[in-house]
Parts: structure tokens; sequence; C-alpha cells
């Protein structure tokens, strides 16, 4: 094989390298925040179940909670891309 | 008449897309991003030209005073219309959901009007990304005519917009923290309650944590916009990488679903949650815990 032909290969195994990579990382961090997301809103579940009465205030709380969480993801997101543009 | 203009809707659907896509052959969505100066202002340094993202700007703020003046300043109190219950309805939002949250009583008439104007200007442009608009630097010829491609942009799901609306909630915070307790007392109050020993650890972690405030107020409205975006082109675009028009049925519902979501809850939700944390950060500058 030449070497132009194996420097070819190389570049496409990184670029495959890169997609594994970014796949993964966005795969990891958005379990976190699945968890994380299921932990609101079961709560939120759970605390109106018991207290009707309070949803109108606990909703304002739980829609920050959920944005707070969800962030998470795009941080992961972000860092994802700039390690896949950098690199 | 209803059903024509429907057609016709579905064919100027239809024409946006793929037609920015067959063009280039290839399809790479972090194309969409790319801003082309449109009317070049260069003041010195300053590079003030007007792009894509500014024209988007531009009719945000226009259509974000015209949602305020028409539901909130024409024609009120007469008779309780359909109109003035919306409007009274984003205030209420605003007043008990955003700055009531946050903000101490001493401080909401000074800074509703500041976290008001945040979410109903940024949920304004968010919602104007996800409405298709003749704003693009694709173009197609139509009867001769070269018209821009209808788009989806968002100007939020550019890190300047977003870092320069989080750069102004930082500003007010350490502004009004320093106008409330003094320069001295407002640095203190950053400080928690832990034994001195702990003080080089803990130090250091506050003001970083304080800069970690500006990073994540902007990154979350970013990418979140960002992301929606790339998910709905992506989608779209799978059936032009893969030629194979059959993926349509599959691709076209799931960018559909995204899109839905992405207008149903995520517009609003990142509007709010913006104004929110502004109003709490702007707040907790002004009474420190302790």
């Amino acid at each position: 094989m030449s070497l132009s032909l194996l420097a070819a290969e190389a570049a496409g195994n990184v670029d495959a390298g890169k997609a594994i990579a970014l796949a993964l990382g966005i795969g990891l961090g958005s379990l976190g925040a699945g968890i994380g997301i299921g932990n609101i809103f079961g709560s939120m579940i759970q605390a109106v179940a018991r207290q009707p009465e309070l949803r109108g205030e606990l909703q304002g709380i739980q829609w920050l909670g959920f944005a707070l969480t969800e962030a998470v993801v795009f941080y992961g997101l972000i860092g994802g891309l700039l390690a896949y543009v950098l690199i | 008449m209803r059903r024509r203009s429907a057609l016709v809707l579905t064919f100027l659907l239809a024409l946006t897309l793929p037609q920015a896509a067959l063009a280039k052959g290839e399809f790479d969505p972090a194309e969409e991003w790319e801003l082309h100066e449109w009317v070049p202002i260069h003041i010195g340094p300053l590079d003030l030209s007007i792009n894509k993202a500014v024209a988007y700007l531009l009719l945000g703020a226009l259509v974000s005073c015209v949602i305020g003046i028409v539901f909130m300043r024409v024609k009120i109190g007469g008779g309780p219309g359909r109109r003035q219950a919306l409007g009274e309805q984003i205030y209420e939002i605003a007043q008990t959901q955003v700055a009531e949250q946050g903000l101490p009583t001493k401080a909401i008439g000074r800074w509703f009007p500041y976290v008001a104007t945040l979410m109903v200007f940024i949920w304004t442009v968010n919602m104007l990304g996800f409405i298709p608009l003749p704003l693009s630097d694709e173009k197609v010829e139509i009867g001769g005519v070269e018209v821009p491609t209808l788009a989806i942009f968002a100007a939020t799901s550019t890190i300047s917009v977003t870092l320069a609306l989080a750069l102004m909630t930082w500003m007010f915070t350490h502004i009004e923290g320093i106008r409330a307790n003094g320069v001295v007392g407002y640095f203190k109050s950053w400080i928690p309650d832990v034994p001195k020993a702990m003080y080089p650890l803990i130090i250091p972690l506050e003001i970083l944590g304080q800069f970690m405030r500006l990073i994540s107020l902007s990154v979350r409205l970013y990418a979140n916009m960002l992301a929606g975006h790339m998910l709905i082109l992506t989608f779209i675009g799978l059936i032009f990488v893969l030629e194979n028009v059959f993926l349509a049925v599959v691709a076209v519902p799931a960018a559909t679903a995204f899109y839905l979501f992405e207008v149903v809850i995520v517009v609003s939700i990142q509007a709010y949650i913006f104004a929110a944390l502004s109003a709490i950060y702007i707040g907790s500058a002004i009474e420190p815990e302790h």
C-alpha cells in the first residue's frame, strides 16, 4: 500500500474516532440529565399528589430545575463540538 | 380559498430546505450558522455589519415592541376582551413567576421592567427562529426574480447574542450589589460561613463561580436553540445526505416532532429561565443570604 493511501486511511480513522467520541460523550451526558429530569418530574408528581393546592407555586421551581438540569447536556454538546473542531 | 392558501404554504415550505440542500450537492448543517455581511459597517476595529443574526435581532426588537404596545397599551380598560386578557396573562407571568421569585420587594419597582423585557424579547427572538422567513443567504429564482429562500434561524443560536444578554445581567448584578451593600459589604457577602482555614480554597472557587454564571447563562440559551435547529436540519438533511427519498417517511415526522417540541416547550421555557435567573442573580446581590 502506498504512503498516500495509508495517510488517507489514517485521516479517515481520525474522523471515525472523532465521531465515536462525540457520540459517546453526548450519550453519556444525556444519561445523567435524563436521570435528573426524571427525578425532578417524579418529585413534582409526588408533591402535587400530597398537596394539590401547591401546584402553582411548585410549577415555577419545577421548570427552573428542569432547565438547569437539561442545560448540562448542552454543556457536554458544546464541549464535544469544541473538541471536534479543535483537534 | 383556505385550501388554496394551505397549498401555497406547503409548496413554499417544500421549496425552502430541500432547495438549499440540493443546490449545494452536499449537506452541512453548520453552514446555516455562517454569517455573511449584508450591509458592511466598519468603524475602526469595530465590526458593526448587518448580517443574518442582526437582521433577526432587529426584527425581534420590533416585534417585541409591537407585542408590548398592542397587548398592553392600546385601548385598555374599556371591556376585558381577549386581547387584554392575553396581555394581562403575559404581565402576570412576568410578575409572579419571574420577578417575585427572585427580586426582593424593594427592588421590584426598579428591576421588573428589565426582567419582563428580557422575557418578552427572548421569547420573541426564539419564536421568530422557528417561523420560516425569507431572510437567508441562499437565493432562489421565482418568476425571474431572485428572492432569499425561506429558512429558520434564531438570533439566539449565535453565542454573541446570548453572551451580550448575559453580560448585561452580570454587570447589573454587580452594580446593584455594590449600590445596595457597599463595595466591601458586597464582596464580603460572596464568602460563605466557613472556618477561616478554608478561605484559600473557597475564595477562588466563589470568584470562579461568578464567572461560571456568565458562561452558564449564555451557553444554556445558545446551546438549546442551536441544538434544536441542528436536530431539525439534520433530520431533513438525512434525506439528501443518503440520497434516498423514502427516508422522508421517517425523517419528516421526526423533524416535525422536534419542531413542535421546540416551539411548544423549549422556546417559552428558555425565555422564562433566562429572565428568572436574571431576577434571582440580581435579587441575591441586593439581599445576600448571610
